[in-house]
């Protein structure tokens, strides 16, 4: 029992790396399917320059495919998770503006085909927050499965 | 020890960003599919966002009037609307959609079709009016094209001065 922290935690920060690296996976291939789509969805929020726009359509889709990588190899994940900590706080930042500004439009989370604007979006969007800023702190790598082994 | 940890959480964050860089920009210049860097233009995605505002016909926005189903809205000059506009009809310039987006949004106005409209069959003000209420996030606007000639050659019922 005295070990159990020490073994839930990084199990835990495992999980929440793999979760993570299935939604970044498959929002960036979704992104970078057709980035003209994405860019207007980056336009409707209206809070960024024209100039800004593409730029962002153009990165933001491989920083979360490169993040999910670093997530799954375990490799710089303290790094990933940085990002994607930042990643969400924008979103949400940028959701929340919009909800209140009573904007409906697409939330581009997902694509071009994801759906409009909600506040179960912005549930969404800390709750992974909160699992990147876990894993930010309490990561150990893929040695958590094999302590696990090694205290049976 | 936090500190430690952060700055290395920092100084990884910043290679991943740096080659994240790298790959996006090669990646879209070498697809056949890629866009623009700096070539996004608003303009133009405004100008066919405005041409897709579905158009009302005269008599069906007479008829909606009649059963007071409509709010006019008058996107000209407001010297313009004080020498005369459709009786009801509020003055809502382009610029000035923000100002009004947030009452028209209200319950009052539920069940109630904006069409807005302007003077000349060219006129883009009527257009950019509609399409700067629905960016504010009004459920739905109609433009009646040429509204206000229209509407007085039918002869039907105008004021003057302010509403």
């Amino acid at each position: 029992m005295r070990n159990f922290h020490r073994i839930i935690v990084p199990l835990c920060s495992l999980a929440c790396r793999l979760i993570l690296a299935i939604i970044f996976y498959y929002a960036g291939i979704e992104k970078i399917a057709d980035p003209g789509e994405f860019a207007v969805a980056i336009y409707n929020y209206q809070l960024l320059p024209d100039l800004a726009v593409n730029v962002l359509a153009v990165i933001l889709p491989w920083l979360e495919i490169i993040i999910a990588t670093c997530f799954v190899a375990g490799f710089y994940v303290r790094g990933a998770a940085l990002i994607s900590s930042a990643l969400f706080l924008t979103f949400a930042t940028a959701l929340t503006i919009n909800l209140v500004r009573g904007l409906d439009i697409s939330c581009g989370c997902f694509g071009a085909a994801s759906g409009n604007i909600n506040w179960f979006y912005l549930g969404r969007d800390l709750s992974l927050l909160f699992m990147s800023i876990f894993v930010m702190i309490y990561d150990r790598g893929w040695r958590a499965v094999f302590i696990l082994r090694s205290t049976k | 020890m936090i500190l430690n940890r952060l700055n290395k959480a920092l100084r990884q964050s910043l290679i991943i960003l740096i080659f994240t860089v790298m790959i996006a920009i090669v990646f879209n210049l070498l697809r056949p599919a890629g866009i623009a860097l700096l070539g996004f233009s608003s303009a133009n995605l405004i100008k066919q966002r405005q041409a897709q505002i579905p158009e009302i016909s005269l008599s069906e926005a007479h008829d909606l009037y009649l059963q007071k189903k409509v709010l006019f809205v008058d996107a000209r000059d407001p010297l313009s609307y004080e020498e005369g506009h459709i009786a009801g009809a509020l003055n809502i310039y382009p610029d000035e959609a923000a100002l009004y987006a947030a009452k028209l949004k209200t319950n009052n106005y539920r069940g109630v079709l904006i069409i807005t409209y302007c003077d000349g069959p060219q006129c883009p003000l009527s257009k950019e009016t509609a399409y700067a209420l629905l960016r504010q996030g009004v459920p739905e606007a109609k433009v009646l094209v040429n509204g206000w000639s229209l509407w007085i050659k039918a002869g039907y019922p105008v004021k003057k001065g302010r509403e």
